[in-house]
Order: structure tokens, then sequence, then C-alpha cells
């Protein structure tokens, strides 16, 4: 054992002192994680919280498969199931597009359609992508505690072919517009957080101010090239934001928006960062129509007060006061003639528990503006009543802002491109040749307006419909409108949901301007270092995603047919009944049995009975000849037939016990 | 239908039954009639065949409705599931092992080398019986073969096992340096060995080699990594015989279990043979320091050894995490006097990871049942066990391999055990056909497993008995047998009592008046008749 321990000892020296020469040569790139959290205060007196988290984990084939601050559960994921690039959000609530916006970034990749939204891109060949994904739905499902397993019926989901990114044809995008999101959903996912909520800024994530709170979007992305073989392979990057749209609790009457602070949103304040983290910081951006709202007041009041403004610091803002000094202000790179957005970092590394960061925002005057919209504002309905037929229609009307004129190429041929994905449940039967367009409240030719179109039909319990379309619509157009058909399936009773008189979602379309990409570029080279801002510098494709659809559909009434069997069984009971008794019946000795019977001596109300019966019968009544022992038989059968019924009811009893 | 063939007329179809109205003139004039007791005509069968028959087509329909109603049911091998249970629990599972002993330099011998042999099989079968029998032991009834080698003399019992005499003239190499080196005598045995004994069965034979120095006070007794131990010293061949029946039975047989020490029958393995290692380095607070460890380097290092040792027996999977913000495991309090934090010394191996790792492994050998201890004390003197880098000694895996199919065919028998009950005690379950091919696989493994045991191929048995006992598993939890979509004799009831309840009353109730009325009727007839005589 000694010779084994000094042999081992030896050993271990050796291959550390191995490894002290190789990390000279190449660049040992270890896991990393992050955390920020950027703040923007939103034109209807609410605040937006954006917790953004990145964890990356290097290349298995040079760091192994041993990992310090990645999560384990889901480095597993990547490798069992291939998957290449991945996204799955839970939100609850709607994003207001009109409101908060709907054309910088952060409205772009954070606002999603209500319930679970999953989509993956698979690295395996084709045949497999089906199982990968059925697999994937499950181990997900049991990963967050959410019904996300129902993804694996193919009905379920779809194979977008050119809505997404991915071009490979294994992606493959699931929803379920149903899905209750709540704390059992949040906390597996913040088990992935290396502090958890324990430390840094998860611990700001009290439960009742966030499921309070008008839209929340938690949101995990991850994208791995573990699988290429190229050298350059980063390994797996994951993404986790958390997006929160919250409401000041202070009120004041006076003025429009609400100066708010971190521990009056969330009721929390930050202890000091996550130690695990290489950097901490949170940001509040102010939006570039606040900003230019801001310039204007200053020129208002250089002119006034012929004062020279040496640098637009935080102290001498003349709209709004931020409780602590910022690290630093980063500036969104102009665009033509437009102002840029302004970014105020602040560090939480100096903080602690004793001294704990609590960021406040309080305006000076009124103030009112309005975010920057996506070209179109779309929303979905449904035409038609009754519960056979109906039509989905989605309405675009020009939000008329700036970007549509910065869009057109030309002034001749000014286009603008709108792409609809849109995924329909086959009980929806949706005729695709029913597509209209109208464009200003006039129909159109359709094939004018549709650049392109693909349409997989619904195959009955088999796979939903899918929709992709893009199309071109003249850049003058103040409203259009796309209409579709549809008839309503029935469904197997089985195949009810146990609240099936409340109707049937159909899921948000996603509707993506495809000319319009959206980002903030910043001039400063090293602020790329910082995720969460090079991820605002990444190009977005501006998108956005329409209501979910609730569908009546004509419901049976689930008690039928035990209805039905009693109601029919009866029926024969009484015809068999009937038949027999018809069948053995002998008249002419019951006349004689009754002329007996009659003749016998009867009480005094059957006598009564009788002579009624005559006189009514308008016959001459003859009395009845008496009848000794009648009576006793028929007790004595009727006796016997309850205890037959008692007795059988016994030996029911004691058998089934 | 009856012998009357006038059906246009109902007044003269009756004639049979109700006499007519002029016979009913008859009694006046006959004083001695009476139609109470007595009638004149045969009683008819019509109507009482009339409701037979509808009786009879009712009970002959029961079987095709009870047919048309039923659900299917995959046949089950039920008699050939109590036949593999009762097979594997009757008589425990044992193992045919072959053991050889080596008695070196004994002089002139005083018994031969079958005598020899007899004895060690009669000591053996004594220690045997002492130690209750457990899952994956050696048969009762194994053979010993023993060879005597004295100077160029070579005596065999006989056994097929032939020992090759005089492979071990090198001895005297390890004589000359002054003592034995037990770690490298045990691999010169092993080339030896490696020589000699591939012959039959895989090469699975137990040697015990002894040895005999006159000038060496002390017997020497070790066992070691492979599958032969040695003894070396001064002893007597009744001592030696006793002392290697001893090796055999709790050494090699047994894997050096104490007596009454209950491993149960249990093996950490799961039924799909998968093992997963999962090592958690917990840190409850991070802020003051971020511990860290090269689990990359203990894994390829420390586990890889271990894991590829026990491949026979299961699939080892390793993975590790750091969790940070955990309760705290291990407390310190902060001492005045010595102005710093204490810790108890029990905590000190979780300072040093490969300490960390011996503990771990020798709970890993205790997890499988096995002791970590070098020393097996007993009443002669105390035997040296050598332990194996891989944490596994090649006998402490057979002993596993042998437990380890042992305890796959018990689970088997009881999971098929368990689901024919549960099929037979469930009547209107659907059993799909997969099942019933998961459970015919799964009888066939094992069938192949136990066929293995008794021919003494262990690793074909250890394969077969794992993929017996998962097909087993996979059988008793396919996700047809979790559903409750079976519907129940009750609600079959209540489907169809609406229906056959008040009809077969009926049916029933008219049958068997009309049977009563035609009793009743003939005997009136009859009396007639007799009268009329």
């Amino acid at each position: 054992m000694s010779r084994f321990k000094s042999s081992f000892l030896l050993f271990l020296l050796l291959f550390s002192a191995y490894e002290s020469i190789a990390s000279e040569d190449i660049v040992q790139v270890s896991e990393e994680f992050t955390e920020a959290l950027l703040l923007r205060p939103l034109p209807d007196r609410k605040v937006l919280a954006h917790f953004h988290f990145q964890s990356t984990a290097p290349p298995t084939r040079t760091y192994g498969r041993h990992h310090h601050l990645f999560p384990k559960s889901i480095y597993q994921l990547v490798h069992k199931f291939k998957v290449r690039e991945m996204e799955l959000s839970f939100t609850q609530g709607r994003w207001n597009y009109e409101r908060w916006g709907g054309y910088d970034p952060i409205s772009n990749s954070n606002a999603k359609p209500p319930g679970v939204e999953l989509w993956a891109d698979f690295d395996v060949p084709q045949h497999q992508v089906e199982d990968s994904w059925k697999n994937l739905t499950h181990a997900l499902s049991g990963l967050f505690c959410a019904s996300i397993n129902f993804l694996e019926q193919s009905t379920s989901y779809s194979a977008p072919q050119w809505s997404f990114q991915s071009v490979s044809g294994k992606l493959r995008y699931g929803t379920l517009p149903r899905e209750a999101v709540c704390t059992e959903n949040l906390t597996p996912w913040l088990k992935l957080l290396p502090c958890r909520d324990k430390a840094g800024l998860s611990s700001l994530m009290d439960r009742p101010s966030i499921y309070r709170s008008y839209y929340h979007s938690q949101r995990l992305h991850l994208r791995s090239d573990e699988f290429d073989t190229s050298k350059t392979s980063t390994g797996i990057v994951l993404e986790q934001t958390l997006t929160v749209v919250l409401q000041p609790n202070t009120f004041s009457g006076k003025t429009s928006q609400l100066s708010w602070s971190l521990s009056s949103l969330f009721g929390r304040k930050v202890g000091g960062k996550c130690s695990l983290s290489n950097s901490s910081n949170v940001y509040v951006q102010f939006e570039q129509s606040l900003v230019s709202k801001v310039k204007e007041l200053r020129e208002k009041r250089e002119s006034s007060k012929n004062e020279i403004l040496m640098h637009e610091g935080f102290q001498n803002n003349p709209l709004f006061e931020l409780s602590l000094p910022p690290k630093r202000i980063i500036k969104e790179v102009e665009k033509l003639t437009k102002e840029g957005s302004i970014l105020y970092e602040f560090s939480v590394e100096d903080y602690d528990e004793s001294e704990p960061f609590d960021l406040g925002l309080s305006w000076k005057v009124p103030v009112f503006w309005s975010c920057q919209q996506a070209p179109l504002r779309t929303s979905r309905f449904l035409l038609g009543s009754g519960n056979e037929r109906g039509a989905i229609a989605i309405s675009m009307k020009s939000t008329e802002s700036n970007n549509v004129e910065r869009s057109g190429r030309d002034d001749k041929e000014c286009w603008l491109r709108v792409g609809i994905f849109q995924v329909v449940p086959w009980y929806v039967k949706v005729y695709y040749h029913t597509l209209e367009v109208f464009l200003d409240g006039e129909p159109q030719h359709t094939v004018d307006n549709v650049e392109k179109i693909h349409v997989s039909p619904s195959e009955d319990k088999v796979s939903p419909g899918v929709m992709e379309i893009v199309l071109r619509l003249p850049c003058s157009v103040s409203t259009a409108a796309l209409t579709l058909e549809f008839d309503k399936g029935f469904l197997h009773i089985d195949e009810y949901p146990p609240d099936a008189n409340q109707g049937f979602d159909i899921p948000s379309a996603v509707v993506r301007f495809n000319d319009f990409l959206t980002n903030i570029s910043f001039d400063d080279n090293s602020l790329k270092r910082v995720p969460i801002l090079s991820k605002l510098e990444e190009n977005i494709p501006v998108l956005s995603y329409t209501e979910v659809l609730l569908v009546p559909l004509t419901t049976p009434d689930f008690s039928m047919p035990y209805n039905v069997i009693t109601i029919t069984c009866t029926i024969f009971a009484l015809y068999f009944g009937s038949l027999l008794n018809a069948l053995r019946r002998r008249v002419g000795e019951e006349e004689r049995l009754l002329r007996e019977k009659a003749a016998k001596k009867m009480g005094p109300l059957t006598l009564m009975l009788s002579k009624l019966s005559a006189k009514l019968r308008r016959k001459q009544w003859e009395p009845p000849k008496p009848s000794s022992s009648r009576k006793s038989v028929i007790n004595k059968k009727l006796i016997l037939k309850v205890l037959l019924v008692a007795g059988i009811a016994v030996a029911w009893q004691y058998y089934f016990q | 239908m009856d012998a009357d063939n006038t059906p246009s007329s109902p007044a003269t179809a009756d004639i049979s039954e109700a006499p007519p109205t002029s016979a009913s003139e008859r009694p006046r004039e006959e004083p001695d009639f009476d139609t109470e007791t007595m009638r004149k005509t045969r009683p008819g069968l019509k109507r009482f065949t009339l409701t037979l028959t509808v009786l009879l087509s009712f009970l002959l329909g029961l079987p095709f409705l009870l047919k048309s109603v039923e659900i299917y049911r995959s046949p089950l091998p039920f008699r050939e599931i109590d036949d593999l249970s009762a097979a594997v629990e009757s008589n425990s599972l044992h193992f045919p092992c072959q053991f050889q002993a080596v008695f070196v330099d004994f002089g002139v011998p005083s018994f031969t080398a079958n005598e020899l042999s007899m004895s060690i099989e009669s000591h053996m079968q004594k220690l045997a019986a002492k130690d209750s029998t457990f899952c994956g032991a050696c048969s009762n009834n194994s053979t010993v073969s023993v060879t005597l080698e004295s100077g160029s003399d070579c005596f065999y019992s006989n056994n097929d096992l032939k020992w090759k005499c005089g492979a071990l003239n090198e001895l005297n190499k390890f004589e000359g340096s002054g003592k034995y080196d037990d770690e490298l005598f045990d691999d010169y045995l092993k080339s030896r060995l490696g020589d000699n004994g591939n012959s039959s069965n895989g090469g699975k034979v137990y040697t015990v080699i002894v040895v005999r120095k006159e000038e060496m006070e002390e017997v020497r007794a070790v066992v070691g990594k492979y599958r032969h131990a040695w003894m070396v010293g001064r002893v007597s061949e009744e001592a030696a015989v006793k002392k290697v029946a001893e090796i055999f039975v709790k050494v090699f047989v047994n894997g050096g279990k104490e007596e009454g020490s209950i491993s149960g029958e249990f093996m950490p393995v799961g039924a799909d043979g998968r093992i997963v290692l999962s090592f958690n380095l917990l840190n409850a607070d991070p802020r003051y320091w971020t511990y860290g460890w090269e689990f990359q380097e203990i894994d390829d290092n420390l586990l890889a050894p271990i894991i590829d040792a026990l491949k026979p027996l299961a699939d080892i999977r390793v993975e590790s995490q750091v969790l940070y913000h955990t309760p705290k495991s291990s407390f310190s309090y902060w001492d005045d006097k010595l102005g710093s934090y204490i810790f108890t010394r029990n905590d000190l191996p979780f300072f040093d990871l490969k300490e960390i790792f011996e503990v771990f492994i020798g709970q890993l050998r205790q997890l499988f049942g096995l002791k970590s201890k070098g020393l097996l004390g007993d009443v002669s003197g105390s035997l040296r066990l050598l332990t194996s880098e891989a944490g596994f000694t090649e006998w402490e895996l057979d002993l596993l391999s042998r437990q380890h199919t042992c305890f796959n065919l018990l689970q088997c028998a009881t999971t098929l055990g368990s689901l024919s009950r549960l099929v037979q005690s469930l009547p209107r379950m659907i059993i799909k056909d997969e099942i019933g091919k998961q459970v015919k696989y799964s009888l066939e493994a094992a069938k192949l497993a136990i066929s293995n045991v008794s021919g003494g191929v262990y690793d074909a048995s250890a394969v077969s008995s794992r993929q017996a006992r998962s097909f087993a598993e996979d059988a008793f939890y396919h996700p047809s047998m979790m559903s409750v979509s079976y519907y129940s004799f009750e609600h079959c009831f209540a489907v169809y009592s609406p229906f056959f309840l008040p009809v077969s009353l009926h049916v029933l109730l008219a049958a068997l008046r009309e049977w009563k009325r035609y009793k009743q009727e003939s005997r009136k007839y009859n009396a007639w008749k007799a009268k009329t005589m």
C-alpha cells in the first residue's frame, strides 16, 4: 500500500509538472459565469428588469467532462441529445409591444408567447431528430417541473422550413400556450446558477414580487459547438434571462412617472455579488426618445441660464436623479440623425451585506415619451361564430415609425417584407386556398403580395398545419390584413382535455420583419467582454408574437353515453318483457279465470270498483263469485319474489366482498 | 310447434290447453269430473317451448357477448414463471468451482494425493456447512485436485487439473534474497500459473501452493491479487490441509467476509446494469474561499482502473459537480485561547483528496459487501490479503460476478413472479404483446443463465442473467401496465346491467311459470286418465 501511495504521489507530481508546462503553451480556457441586471423605465410608469446570466463551458475535447461552474444537467442534456442550439421560455402575461417597445434588442429577444415555447436544433442524422426531440422534451419536463413532455406528440410540434435561422431542417418548434408558469419552474431554473438565489443579483428574485408582475418570462438559451469538428469550437454557452415588468408600488399622484428603487421594486437589496461571477453589473438604460427629451430640457435650461455644462453627468441631469454614482456611462453609437440610448453602469462588487446595493431613481419633472416601435403592429383575432367554421385574421397596422423609411432602398420600389409563421392544431382545419390579403381595406391579389409561401397542411391526429409566408407590402401601407378560413374538427371523446368547454388554444403566430435588424452598438471594444452588452450589440431580427387564440369547439355531453345506454336498455327490456307476455298469453283461460274470480266474494272496495267499471263500460254488473285462496297465493308469490331478489343481492354482496 | 296444426284460429290453437267452452259444460253431465284437478286433453307444449327457446337463445348468446367485450391479453407463460421461481428459490444457485492444491517439498509423502484431496474436500464441506450458504457460493461438491511435488517426483490426484511440476524451480531465486516480497512473488506465480492452468474452463482455477520450508519457523500465508494463495514455512500436512480448506472456503468462496455479517441479497447495480458515481464538492460559502478539485485527473488516474475492473459487473459512469451555498457539513468553532478556528479530527480527511479517494474505494468495496482490511484473522494464525491497484482483486471480482448472477436471477424470478400475480389478480387488464415477448425473452435468458451456471461459464451467465433481469423489469414497468385505462368488472356490469337485469328477469320468470304450469296441467291430465282407465 505504501509503495502504491508513493508511486501515486510521484505520478501526481509528474503529472502536475507536465500540466504546468502544457499550460504555458496553450491559453487555458476556463469556465466562466457572469451576471447582470438591466433596468429600464417604461413609458407607462412601469419598470423593466432584465436579469442576464451566462455560463460557458470550454469544449470537452480540451477541457474534459468535469465542471466547476457549468451546470451538470445541462451539460449532460447537450451531450445526450446532441443539441446544437436550444431555447426554452416560460412566460406569463403578454408583452405590450405598443407601450414597452417592439424594436429594441431586449424586447425582440425576450418578448415571448405566453406559456412554454421550445425550439431546438439537433446535431444528429435526420432520422434521429424526432427521437431526440421527444427524449429532450421528457428530460426538460423533468428538469423544469413543467408539462413540456406534451410537446412529444407529433400533433404539437412542427419543423419550420425557413422561419428560423437554422437551415439544417433539424430544428423543431413547439409551444404550450396554456402552461401555467410559477415558482416551481423558477426554482429549477435558478438551480442552474452556481449561486442559485443565495447571493448576487439573483437574490433580488423575490417570488411574490416577480409573480405579481405584469409580465415575466424566464428564458434559457444554449448554444454548443461541441460536435463540430473544427478546432475553433467555443464549447457550450448557456444564457439564462429573466425579464420582468414591474409596477413600482410607491404612489405619488403628482408626477407622471413613479420613482423607484430596487428595494421598492423587489422588496430586497443586493448584498454583494455572486462570488463565482466574473462580473456583476447593474445597468440602467434610458431610451433614445427619453435621452432626446433630456437634451431638449437641458438646451432649454442652457439658453435660459446661459450655463455651460462640462459633461453630461448624472448629477446635473434635469430630468431624473440616480441615488448612486454610476461607475461609467455607456453611450450608444448614434445612428444617422438619431440620438442613441444611454446605459449607466453600476458595479455590485463594492457592496456587501452590511452596505447593500440599492439603486434608486427619482424623477424631477413629469415626462412623457414613447418607445420605439416595430414597423407594423400586429394582432390576430377570430372571425365568424358558431361551432362549425370560422376564420383567422391577422391584422397589421403601420406604427408610422421612421424605421420604414429607413429600410426603403428606392423611392419607387419600397417594399416591406413580413414573414409570418403560424402553427395551427389539426382540429382547426385551415383551408389555405382561402388566404386573402387586404391592403388598406381593399382585397388584393394574393399572388401579388406573397413573395414566398410554404404550407404543410395538417393531418388528422398526426401533425399540425404549418404555414410560413413572406408578404411583400408597399411601404406606404397603413393597414394590412390576412384572413384564412377554417372548419372546426371533431375530437374523439378521449382526446378532450378535462376542461373542454374552455376552448382550445391556437399558439401565437410569429411575425418577422425580415429587413429589420436591431442592435445597440457601442464604440468601446472593451465592452464586448461583458456578455450582456455583447448580446445587445448582436444584430437581432425584429419580430413580434401575436395573441393566443381561443377557439371554442363543439364539446359533447360527456355523460351522454351512459344516458344512451340506460335508455336503450330500458326500452329493450320493456320490449322483451311485453313480447314474452304476449306470446305466452292465454286469452280464453284468462277470461274464464276472471269470471271465476268475479263470481267469488269480494271486499267492499273491489265491489265498488267492479261496479264502477261496469258502469263505465255500460254493462250490467254481475255480482262476483267468491274466491277462497287466490289472495294468499298471490301474497306468497310476492314474498317469494322479494326473497329471490334479496337472495340475489346478498349473494352478489357476498361474492364481491 | 305443437301437434295441432290449425294456426289460423286462436280459439282452436288453445284447444290443447284450455278446454273449449263446450267441454266446460261437461262437469254438469259428469258429476265426478272436477275441472280444478282434472283435464281431458293432453297439455300443450307450445308456449313452454317458446319461452324455453328464448331463454336458451339468450344463454347461447352469452358466450358471444363475453367474447365481443373481451379485452386482449397476451398469453403469459405462468407455469414457466412459477417453474423458474421454484428453480431459483428452492436450491440457491451453486456454481461449480475448481480448486487446486499444490504441496511442494513435503519429503516422503505420508498421504497419497487422492487422500489429501478427499480430506481437503471434507474439511471444506464442514466449513461450508458452518457458514450458511449464500447466493453465489460454490457448490459443495466442487472437486479439489491435489499435486504432491517433491524434488523430481510428482503425484497427482484423479482429477483433470494437472499442475506442471517443476514450475516453481525458480523459487530459490526468491529465497536467495533472504525474504519474500509478496507482491513480486504474486506476479511470479501468476506468470507460472498463466502458463499452466489455462487449459480448461477459462483458467478460473483457485490454487493454493504450500511450500514446506524447515528453516522457517513461522508459517506465512498470503492470498494474492489473482486466483492463488500460498503458504510457506514449517507446516505439517494435516495443518496444511486444514488451512488450505479454510483459504478455499473463507477467501475464494466467501470473499473474506466475516461470519455472521449479512451482506443481504443486494448488489448496488441498477436494473439496466449501470452504476452512476456522482461526486459533489460542497462549498458552504464561496465568498471567502472557492474550493476546486482536479476531478478530471482523479477520474483518469484513480477511477478509471476501478471502472475498468468492474466492467464485467456493471457499466459505471462518473459525474461530478461543485455545488455552492450548500448547508455546512463540517462545523468549526472559534477558540479564544488559541486564536483560531478548530475542527474535529474526524473532519481531517476532507482536506486531503487522495485520502478521500481511499475512503471512497473502501466505501465502494463495502457497498459491494467486501472487506478492506489487509488481514484475515482466524484460529490458525492470520492470512495476509494483497490488494490490487484497481481496488478489486481477481478472486473478489469472481465472487462479485457469481453473486451478481445469482442476485440478478433471484430478482428476475421475483419480478416475474409478482408480474404473474398482478396479471392474474386483475382479469380485465390489457396485456400487450410486447409484454408477453419481454417475459418470454426474460425467461429464455434466465434459463440460459441457469444452464451456464451449471456449466461453470461465469461471464456468459452474468451477461444473460443481467439480460433476464432487465427484460423482466422492462415488462413489469411497461407503460401500458401502469395505465389505469383497463376497465373494471364493475364498469362492465354498470354498462350491461340495465339491459340484462330486466330482460333476464322476464325470460327466466316466463320459462319458470310455463314449466310450472305444464307440470300442473299434465298432472291434471294424468289424474283424469287414471280415472277413466
